[in-house]
């Protein structure tokens, strides 16, 4: 498992929306590998019936009140946008419905 | 075999509803939860997934869904987990969508529904798998009117608004029981105050997997999933012309592929928007900016205690009092203002029985023509229940009654009034009607031999045609006797 | 006026006897970050305007009586992956590049709360991700011990800024050593406290189960008295530790008799490729500490070899999905004249991040990847279970432990960027508190080739105040961080 493919890079960067040149995905390949064999490690630990560590606070979820602050300014909402139109924020056109591909 | 059902093969429908959680507040962000404003005017560094935020959980939202478990008989339970479903979407700001996945709030309930089968009307438990919190997404904007063609708008006032999403079993066989149950399963949130059930606003939408497989197989064909319905037309249009689709490519030979469909109701038609390929994968984990969601018992139980009276034990305490079906009950009770309207009625003087099946029989039909709710209309309990009575004294006729429910559902008013304005008050005067009944005989010779040799249904069809002849005016009771009298 | 190497309550006693000003303060402050700072890049963005306002604001109200505590009018740094209304952000990234944030995390908000004048933002590893403060996308941080060494990560900036004497006191972040291994590397303290003990609240994040805010100052007492005022309960965080805030600085009597500090074998006996000198160094303090009337026991925690591994797969799948959000929607950068969506999308994240983000990001998504979750991603969370249980069972036995912050001084600059996974390796010692959410603290115990080595105390959770006690204690006997870069002094 500690041996990572070329397509299989390729597909992780795709699920993670990066665009490498070939030489980074060999890159990537060859320290992704690397760093898996190192983590192989944890394979011949026993953890049979450990239960996993999400969170290290034993804590249950706070709650709030439901109760509305005001909006942001929707200026302001809308000042770090790399582009707007009026208080929306612009993406190249999307086919209505379909997932980015 | 009812309608709907294809010959071939029999249709697996299961349902996914998203509703609309009734808060003030959104449900990790303080930001105000509204409809119809400009974009992004009701949003939060949360809604926007800015850098360094963190979501905190809307206690509303909490109770609520506890509310939504108790009243379809789930198991509430005392830990859930969120968890972030991650995918990239212009719409969903932080490139994950908070649910909860392996360890949802409630699991395991169930609805039962009135669904017709082979004429007869029965009661169909529907299982309900699971529900869960989740938030909504933002708004893409598609149209080029508004954004150019070159461009999408996105709007985030809609982001992170609370949703319930009840995941029903594949436990329907056809589109008039996936109506059946989303109507009944509707009314269980409005009745409950979970949501205001909106259709029209997208506060109560669905999702349908539907799948055909031949009569008798076992195993489940492959499924494809509806996206977005939201109307219950177009809900069972959708089903319908998927069944169509999926039933041609088994007839040619071919193979339903898993894909996410759309429905074009202009067209009839659905069509594939995309197929589900392995490249889906939402990497679900944990939420670690939240830990579990835990109740007590207690809590529970207290949120237990402010829930009406539910549809069920409603049901069967109508069943109970007033001699009603199961069928009857079930149906009088799916909508709390539909089982206030009944009360109301039986509380001016109505007998339950009648009070039932007038409002099961012609006041839900003149709704249903009118696509108006109960609550919408301008009949008033009290103005049925006069109507009844006025039947019942054989002061109009039913069929009289009948033909005002359409006008009293719309416009409202007073039955005494409307009888008397219309002259529709029963014909009893047993002069006017012998006269009547001896110009019925006289015209239908053998008619009257057949009655005579003891045929009885040919006395409906004389008593018919003196109907015909008052317009329904005469009293039923007065007709038959006299032609008891004439004819025997 | 303000000298270079002068501590908090230096600061504090020339304000209250009127012997300088706040502005005073800020201005000299802001000054030497111009001049020291274009050797050492400690600061990305300086905040001259608002910080000389702030600090005028301050000594009027001194002069009024009204001072706010002991924090007002100091001038305080905070890492460039905090948020405050107004100013620039960026986590030293270019996919953050202008993005202004309209609010202020809430550990930012109670240091100005308390009245301390923020005058600029510090350098880090992009996203803090790194060991050196190299993975920037602005030039990297040096060390003021050795220009050509790095000053450790990912909080670097932070650590040098207090080191150099530019500021008495920093904030940093810290998810798996990025406050502890630069402190270490610097020669100053670094405290990370509990997890949920300071707000994440405006914490930009790269691990949200690791991350925690913590404080860079030159003694253990200073840290005190900081961490006083950052900490406590937030309701904006729902994984923020809902318990009263100890008067940490009343902790501080000196006295370790009666202590127990344990050893783990792991950290000594069977480490491997820990520095000699750096050993010798912490076993000194350790020696220290006992004279002091500490008594030292041998404690173990047996999962220590698995840490990093650990820590990699769990803080990696956090990352991929945390900066899933610089999509180049919203804010920050967006490539230009992008073809379609999913153009877009990749070529800003491809442009925006740097090597070592595209790295982590790519290794969380396949630990969370269909196939491959249970395999890694629910190993390493068992795996972080057991070594949370090693440190229950530890602190049955001891009150603190002590190790090496790192199992070396200070490395040179470009030295390991080449090999991520040997970079990744020297966090062995600091990794476990995150995993465990414990609290510990760096401070510097001697010298090794002319660069300060960090001494670590954990403690069990919420025993802030022990670490800090102990930590006092030491420097009440010794003067390694009085010692100052001699470039700097």
């Amino acid at each position: 498992m500690a041996e990572i493919g070329g397509d299989e890079v390729e597909r992780v960067i795709a699920l993670a929306r990066l665009a490498l040149s070939e030489e980074e995905v060999a890159g990537m390949a060859r320290d992704l590998g690397a760093i898996l064999r190192h983590a192989e490690s944890l394979a011949a630990l026993d953890t049979e019936g450990v239960p996993p560590t999400a969170h290290v606070i034993p804590l249950a979820t706070p709650l709030r009140e439901d109760s509305a602050v005001s909006p942001l300014d929707p200026e302001i909402a809308v000042a770090n946008a790399p582009r707007a139109a009026g208080t929306a924020f612009v993406v190249p056109r999307v086919i209505e419905g379909e997932e980015e591909g | 075999m009812s309608i709907g059902v294809h010959p071939d093969y029999e249709v697996v429908i299961g349902l996914e509803v998203h509703t609309q959680m009734r808060t003030a507040s959104k449900l990790f962000s303080p930001a105000p939860v509204s409809w119809g404003e400009p974009p992004n005017h009701c949003v939060h560094p949360v809604c926007l997934a800015l850098p360094g935020v963190l979501p905190v959980l809307n206690v509303l939202a909490v109770e609520l869904a506890i509310r939504a478990g108790l009243a379809t008989h789930c198991t509430v339970h005392e830990q859930s987990v969120f968890a972030r479903k991650n995918y990239f979407y212009p719409d969903l700001p932080k490139g994950y969508q908070i649910s909860q996945y392996e360890e949802p709030i409630c699991t395991g309930g169930w609805l039962n529904v009135p669904v017709e089968r082979d004429g007869e009307r029965e009661l169909k438990r529907i299982r309900i798998t699971r529900i869960h919190m989740e938030e909504d997404a933002g708004k893409s904007i598609h149209d080029a009117a508004v954004t150019g063609r070159d461009a999408t708008h996105v709007d985030f006032n809609r982001a992170g608004v609370p949703l319930l999403e009840i995941v029903s079993e594949p436990d329907m066989r056809s589109p008039e029981e996936a109506v059946a149950y989303l109507r009944v399963l509707r009314s269980v949130v409005r009745y409950i105050d979970v949501s205001d059930g909106d259709m029209e606003k997208g506060n109560f939408r669905c999702d349908a997997n539907v799948s055909l497989r031949r009569h008798g197989a076992e195993e489940f064909g492959t499924r494809t999933e509806l996206k977005n319905l939201n109307s219950f037309r177009f809900i069972e249009e959708a089903i319908r012309a998927e069944i169509e689709r999926q039933a041609e490519l088994l007839d040619d030979g071919g193979r339903v592929e898993q894909a996410t469909m759309a429905y074009d109701p202009g067209r009839r038609r659905t069509r594939v928007l995309r197929f589900k390929e392995n490249a889906d994968d939402y990497r679900y984990f944990p939420d670690p900016d939240l830990v579990p969601l835990v109740l007590d018992a207690s809590h529970i139980e207290r949120v237990r205690a402010t829930l009406p009276e539910l549809a069920d034990a409603r049901a069967t305490r109508f069943q109970r009092d007033f001699g009603l079906s199961d069928y009857e009950a079930a149906v009088l009770t799916a909508s709390r203002t539909f089982a206030d309207f009944f009360e109301a009625v039986v509380e001016a003087g109505a007998g339950g029985t009648a009070a039932a099946s007038w409002i099961l029989r012609d006041v839900q039909r003149a709704l249903k023509d009118r696509d108006l709710e109960i609550e919408a209309s301008a009949l008033r309990p009290e103005a049925l229940a006069g109507l009844i009575a006025m039947v019942e004294g054989g002061r109009t006729t039913a069929r009289s009654a009948r033909g005002l429910i359409a006008e009293l559902v719309e416009r409202g008013g007073d039955p005494e009034a409307l009888v008397a304005e219309r002259g529709l008050e029963a014909v009893s005067d047993t002069g006017t009607l012998e006269r009547v009944v001896d110009e019925v005989i006289a015209a239908h010779p053998d008619d009257v031999e057949r009655l005579r040799g003891g045929e009885q249904k040919v006395l409906n069809f004389l008593m018919g045609q003196v109907m015909k002849q008052t317009e329904g005016k005469a009293d039923p009771g007065v007709v038959r006797k006299i032609l008891a009298e004439r004819v025997g | 006026m303000a000298a270079a190497s002068e501590t908090l309550e230096e600061f504090r006693a020339s304000l209250d006897s009127g012997e300088s000003s706040s502005r005073a303060l800020v201005e000299a402050a802001l000054s030497r970050a111009e001049g020291i700072d274009e050797r050492l890049s400690c600061f990305v963005r300086m905040r001259a305007e608002g910080a000389l306002s702030d600090a005028e604001e301050a000594d009027r109200r001194r002069a009024e009586g009204e001072a706010r505590g002991d924090l007002d009018g100091i001038p305080v740094a905070i890492k460039d992956n905090m948020v405050m209304e107004g100013e620039e952000s960026s986590c030293a990234s270019r996919i953050l590049e202008g993005f202004v944030s309209p609010y202020t995390g809430t550990a930012v908000e109670r240091l100005r709360d308390a009245g301390a004048v923020v005058v600029g933002h510090t350098n880090m590893d992009e996203f803090a991700m790194g060991s050196s403060t190299e993975h920037s996308c602005f030039a990297p941080t040096r060390n003021p011990w050795k220009p050509d060494c790095t000053p450790g990560g990912s909080s670097g900036g932070s650590a040098a800024a207090v080191a150099a004497g530019l500021v008495p006191v920093a904030l940093g972040s810290d998810t798996g050593g990025s406050i502890r291994q630069p402190a270490a590397f610097c020669g100053v303290v670094g405290l990370k406290p509990t997890y949920g003990r300071v707000s994440r609240w405006g914490l930009i994040a790269y691990a949200s189960s690791l991350d925690q805010i913590g404080v860079f100052t030159r003694s253990a007492a200073e840290a005190a008295e900081v961490l006083e005022v950052i900490a406590g309960h937030d309701p904006l965080d729902s994984t923020s530790v809902p318990e009263p805030v100890p008067r940490f600085r009343e902790a501080l009597d000196g006295d370790v008799s009666g202590l127990v500090v344990g050893l783990p074998a792991e950290y000594f006996e069977r480490s491997e490729g820990c520095d000699p000198e750096v050993l010798a160094a912490v076993r000194e303090a350790v020696a220290t500490l006992e004279r002091a009337g500490a008594t030292v026991r041998e404690v173990s925690l047996p999962h220590t070899r698995y840490a990093v591994a650990t820590y990699y797969l769990i803080a990696t799948a956090e990352a991929s999905s945390n900066l899933a959000r610089f999509d180049g929607v919203r804010y920050g950068r967006r490539a230009s004249e992008p073809k379609d969506l999913g153009d877009m999308y990749r070529r800003s994240r491809s442009e925006g991040f740097g090597a070592e983000v595209k790295r982590r990001i790519v290794l969380g998504t396949y630990v969370l990847s269909a196939g491959y979750y249970d395999a890694y991603y629910r190993k390493a969370q068992q795996v972080r279970t057991l070594l949370r249980r090693d440190f229950d069972a530890a602190f049955e036995r001891c009150d603190v432990i002590a190790t090496p912050t790192a199992p070396e001084v200070a490395f040179g600059l470009g030295e390991k960027t080449d090999d991520p996974l040997r970079m990744y390796l020297s966090d062995i010692f600091t990794v476990s508190a995150n995993l465990a959410g414990v609290p510990a603290l760096s401070l510097p115990c001697g010298f090794s080739r002319g660069l300060p080595v960090g001494l670590q105390l954990m403690g069990a959770p919420l025993a802030e105040a022990m670490v800090l006690r102990v930590a006092d204690a030491y420097q009440r006997h010794s003067d390694h961080h009085r010692q100052r870069p001699p470039e700097f002094a």
